[in-house]
């Protein structure tokens, strides 16, 4: 047994490379160490913006030998008619190194095959590292790579040392122009000396005391703790934000956290503005006060411990008081023309080649939501007009990530209503998995309008997501006007929205965007559901989508009690044969004098019995009810079954008993489709 | 730090590592990789190392002299490295140590910035050289120019010469700078800084610039495609790009327009890049016959060059080159 190291030591590697990359490098290792029987104990990563590392334990020193059946040659071809060897026998006992007699037969399918048990041995794991480190480093996939000095190989940026260790020993590597030794270097300013490693075990602590915290969630832990030391210290706590957290911690190999302030003329600035500008830009933490308000202060991280923090904490702040300075004067001057003045130049605004102006899309936007809404609505038009305007302003020029926020605040400054403004912010809502939704009517309606606005148009000029790829992000978009309806419980028939919105693009392919809403559904809902009882509501129609959800809870939870099998094999075979006599015979209503057996006139009362309830708890969107109901009609349709053949020579005998099962059809149809379950 | 200092600094630390320090170039470029010892040098196998300034000019960014750290020229110090040596990183930071930025004192960060000139058909990969959060320097080890891929890879440092100083002097408005004791930066450009504002923004003949921008372009190809003289071509490259630029601060390109224009200041650049490269190769690649190098350069390895280890694409020879390289890593 024994460990094994490989650090790759580079220049400073972007944050968001870090992870991905020790990813790429330990699923590489265990796939390759398993493809060759090399065992091997827990695994340990590093990584830091200037190394990736990864510490194997338990590595066993050889492979097992194992026993391997070689296939030769057919029998036909190797042997004589009297049984001599042929060539072909001897040459392959020769190949494993075995008398002729001794070599075994096979049959497999295509015919009775010579073969031998060989013997593989085991070999030594410094033998097969050097591939399996080559490698390692070779499948890192990393979002963007380099070339530098004048060889081909690429990396996150350029690579300086490879350290592979088995114990004492260096695994011979080598990538690009860098060969693999057992030296590294500790922290950029303070451990610029190289460090000679002994032993994969020392690594961490030999890091430790060059000054490099190596372990990602050891580095993250100390560096929040200090920062909320800090924050403490200031008066207040530090705005949650573990986006930045993961951010920074990968932006520095030792975390040293220094508080800085700002003026506090500069905290009548929307708080959003403020957190904004300390984060995109600087990447320093907001703090808040017990009240809940931004303090005029930040904690920067830096990667060194420096002489005299007042030096370098003045330059943060320096830094920061232009950029709110920045922020001011965009503040200031956004304000002197009024929101509504600057629609004028979303005119000038290409939303998407073919697909108009910004102002043509929000011309859009405001028909759509009022359509969804289903009547006009103050609030809603106004606010959906509005709601683009902000894309006009300095500050959403800098901060991209402030639209919405700006629209709000400008609006009030404008002195539109309340409800105007928080709709113009809460149509982005919600703008992730996790953000919460809108609040109040009038931003989610405009919200579904402007996301299937996007969706219909985009569709129409043949940009609809294909593979993984999804460049203008529309599954996500579709993804929101989904849950917003279903959280919200809004209902409108999707088809119809869809054309309405398709009203203003040509060539639409509705049937796409259907189906994309499809896909969507069916990838939300098969989380906690049984796949098939997705398939079955879906089957069933979604056009409804508050409804077809609705649907999906009810037969979900029957789906789940004893005995729904035999359920639904019963109804299944009703589903199967309306399905294949819909073409052949036309719906209508079952003729009670033509029905000839008990047990079809037990079915046909049955049915006339729950038939309303069905349909009226259906419409009550009471669908376990509407299911339980339709339940009841098993034993009679077992019997029918039992005792009733559908397809009697007389046309209208069989005729009548088709559309009875269609009755039957269009019960359980109210909420699925009953055929796509499985038993 | 006087202004005139840093830049003397700067040219003294790099003409010692080996660099030439060229002068300025002297037509109308936006930012120091525009000028030929920049953009057409990191072309083709031959070495190069150069440090200069370079006033860049951002028609655009004008703002009458009133803002304190917007200006319509700049300066940049810029040094190329071609190969990039192993530790261009840390002669980097032996430059601004020397300028007065010790890394004992301040924090001093490389975070990601990449780097991409649509006009130029160029792009590479680097950092924002970070001092205490702010950005004093671009870094940026080029990988692709005038649409060739870059064989060795140059590295590119862009000093802000202005931002840098301001830093350095601890002033925040840029015209406070003391070039030289007694004498600002106000009083030697704040009169241009109005002066070329109003030019750019207020003042310049859009019809005239059209035209100008016409006829840069169409003499650009002629001396390319009839003439074989890409070095010519490419100033009226330049002067393309210059005239644009003028053309986009007065208002005068709509968004539509723009990427038509981006294209052909594009496509001259392309064609000229393509013509040094081949006026290079018929000289027989002189600067390849010097062993002129900066910093270190990678070791040998099993007593060859690191480049000469690996196979190269050719598009005629597939199968067992390939073989060799996978087999190798």
């Amino acid at each position: 047994m024994a460990d094994l190291l490989l650090e790759l030591g580079t220049e400073e590697l972007p944050a968001r490379f870090v992870v991905p990359a020790l990813d790429d490098l330990e699923r590489t290792f265990k796939e390759q160490a398993a493809a060759l029987g090399l065992t091997h104990g827990a695994i340990r990563r590093f990584g830091t913006p200037r190394r990736l590392a990864l510490l194997v334990s338990g590595l066993i020193d050889k492979t097992p030998d194992v026993k391997e059946q070689k296939t030769g040659p057919g029998v036909k071809a190797a042997f004589e008619a009297d049984g001599k060897p042929k060539q072909p026998a001897i040459k392959f006992a020769e190949s494993v190194g075995l008398p002729v007699e001794k070599l075994e037969r096979v049959t497999t399918p295509k015919g009775e095959y010579l073969a031998a048990t060989v013997e593989v041995k085991g070999k030594r794991a410094i033998e097969l590292l050097p591939d399996v480190l080559n490698a390692c480093v070779r499948k890192i996939n990393f979002a963007k790579s380099m070339r530098w000095g004048d060889v081909p190989q690429s990396f996150g940026r350029p690579l300086h040392s490879i350290v592979a260790l088995l114990d004492g020993e260096v695994v011979p590597a080598l990538f690009a122009d860098v060969k693999s030794g057992r030296t590294t270097k500790g922290h950029r300013f303070l451990s610029p000396q190289p460090i000679e490693l002994k032993s994969p075990k020392d690594y961490e602590a030999a890091m430790e005391k060059a000054n490099v915290v190596a372990d990602i969630e050891k580095r993250k832990s100390v560096m929040v703790e200090k920062i909320a030391a800090l924050a403490k210290q200031a008066g207040g706590t530090v705005i949650e934000d573990p986006e930045l957290v993961d951010q920074v911690v990968n932006l520095i190999e030792l975390p040293c956290p220094v508080l800085g302030r700002f003026e506090e003329r500069h905290l009548d600035l929307p708080p959003e503005v403020l957190v904004q500008e300390m984060k995109s830009h600087q990447r320093y933490f907001s703090l808040k006060g017990p009240n809940g308000k931004l303090l005029p202060a930040f904690v920067a991280v830096s990667n060194t411990p420096v002489k005299d923090e007042k030096l370098s904490v003045a330059g943060y702040e320096r830094v920061l008081k232009a950029r709110l300075s920045d922020g001011r004067f965009f503040f200031d001057e956004d304000r002197k023309s009024r929101l509504e003045a600057r629609n004028e130049r979303l005119q000038r605004r290409q939303w998407f080649e073919g697909l108009g102006s910004v102002a043509d899309k929000v011309g859009r936007i405001v028909s759509l939501a009022q359509f969804l809404n289903g009547k006009p609505d103050a609030t809603i038009e106004r606010a959906a007009k509005l709601c683009k305007a902000d894309l006009e302003t300095g500050m959403v020029g800098e901060f991209p990530e402030l639209q919405g926020v700006m629209g709000r605040e400008y609006a009030l400054h404008d002195g539109e209503p309340k409800e105007v403004a928080l709709a113009i912010f809460e149509h982005y809502l919600p703008r992730g998995a996790t953000d919460s939704l809108p609040t109040q009517d009038a931003g989610a309606f405009i919200g579904i309008a402007d996301r299937l606005d996007s969706i219909v148009g985009l569709f129409s000029v043949g940009k609809k997501p294909t593979g993984a790829k999804d460049q203008f992000g529309l599954r996500r978009a579709c993804l929101a006007v989904i849950n917003l309806t279903l959280a919200k419980g809004y209902r409108f028939s999707l088809s119809k929205a869809i054309a309405e919105a398709g009203r203003s693009f040509k060539n639409v392919p509705a049937a796409d965007v259907l189906e994309f809403f499809r896909g969507r559904l069916e990838s939300l809902w098969r989380e906690g559901n049984r796949p098939d009882a997705v398939e079955a509501v879906l089957a069933a129609g979604f056009d409804d989508l508050v409804a077809a959800q609705k649907r999906l809870y009810a037969l979900s939870a029957e789906v789940q009690k004893p005995g729904f099998s035999d359920l639904a094999v019963a109804f299944k075979r009703v589903a199967n044969i309306v399905e294949k006599q819909a073409k052949d015979v036309k719906k209508g209503a079952v003729d009670a004098s033509l029905l000839r057996d008990d047990a079809e006139k037990a079915l046909h009362s049955a049915v006339q019995k729950v038939r309303d309830e069905v349909f009226s708890a259906a419409k009550a969107d009471d669908y376990a009810r509407a299911l339980s109901r339709v339940v009841t009609l098993k034993p009679a349709v077992d019997l029918f079954f039992d005792k009733v053949l559908v397809m009697d020579k007389d046309v209208a005998v069989k005729e009548n008993r088709v559309r009875l099962l269609m009755e039957i059809g269009d019960l359980f149809n109210t909420v699925a489709d009953f055929s796509k379950l499985q038993g | 730090m006087y202004f005139q200092e840093l830049i003397l600094t700067l040219q003294d630390h790099w003409a010692k590592l080996g660099c030439i320090i060229a002068q300025p170039y002297d037509l109308e470029v936006g930012a120091g990789t525009m000028a030929p010892a920049t953009f057409l040098r990191a072309l083709g196998p031959e070495p190069w190392n150069v440090a200069y300034v370079q006033p860049s000019r951002r028609p655009a960014d004008g703002r009458f002299g009133e803002n304190p750290n917007r200006l319509f020229q700049h300066h940049q110090f810029q040094v190329i490295l071609k190969p990039a040596p192993k530790n261009t990183q840390e002669l980097y930071l032996e430059s601004i140590a020397k300028v007065g930025i010790k890394a004992s004192e301040h924090d001093l960060r490389f975070v990601e910035d990449d780097w991409a000139s649509p006009t130029l058909g160029a792009a590479g990969l680097g950092w924002e050289v970070w001092c205490d959060g702010q950005e004093i320097t671009q870094f940026t080890y080029f990988q692709q120019c005038g649409g060739f891929e870059c064989k060795p890879v140059s590295a590119e440092l862009t000093y802000g010469l202005e931002r840098l100083c301001t830093y350095l002097q601890g002033v925040d408005n840029v015209f406070d700078l003391e070039w030289v004791k007694g004498v600002k930066y106000r009083e030697v450009f704040h009169a241009n800084e109005v002066e070329m504002s109003t030019y750019a923004q207020r003042q310049a003949d859009k019809d005239q610039l059209f035209a100008l921008f016409e006829s840069y372009a169409k003499e650009c190809k002629r001396l390319i495609v009839e003439c074989e003289l890409p070095l010519p071509a490419y100033d009226f490259a330049l002067k393309c790009s210059h005239t644009f630029n003028l053309l986009d601060a007065r208002g005068a390109i709509s968004v539509t327009e723009r990427e038509g224009f981006i294209k052909k200041v594009r496509d001259n650049a392309k064609l000229c890049a393509e013509g040094y490269i081949k006026m290079r190769e018929k000289l027989g690649f002189p600067l390849c016959k010097t062993k002129w190098t900066v910093g270190d350069q990678p070791a040998l390895l099993e007593g060859k060059p690191a480049s000469g280890m690996w196979w190269e694409p050719k598009k005629t020879e597939k199968g067992e080159e390939k073989k060799k390289e996978a087999a190798r890593g």
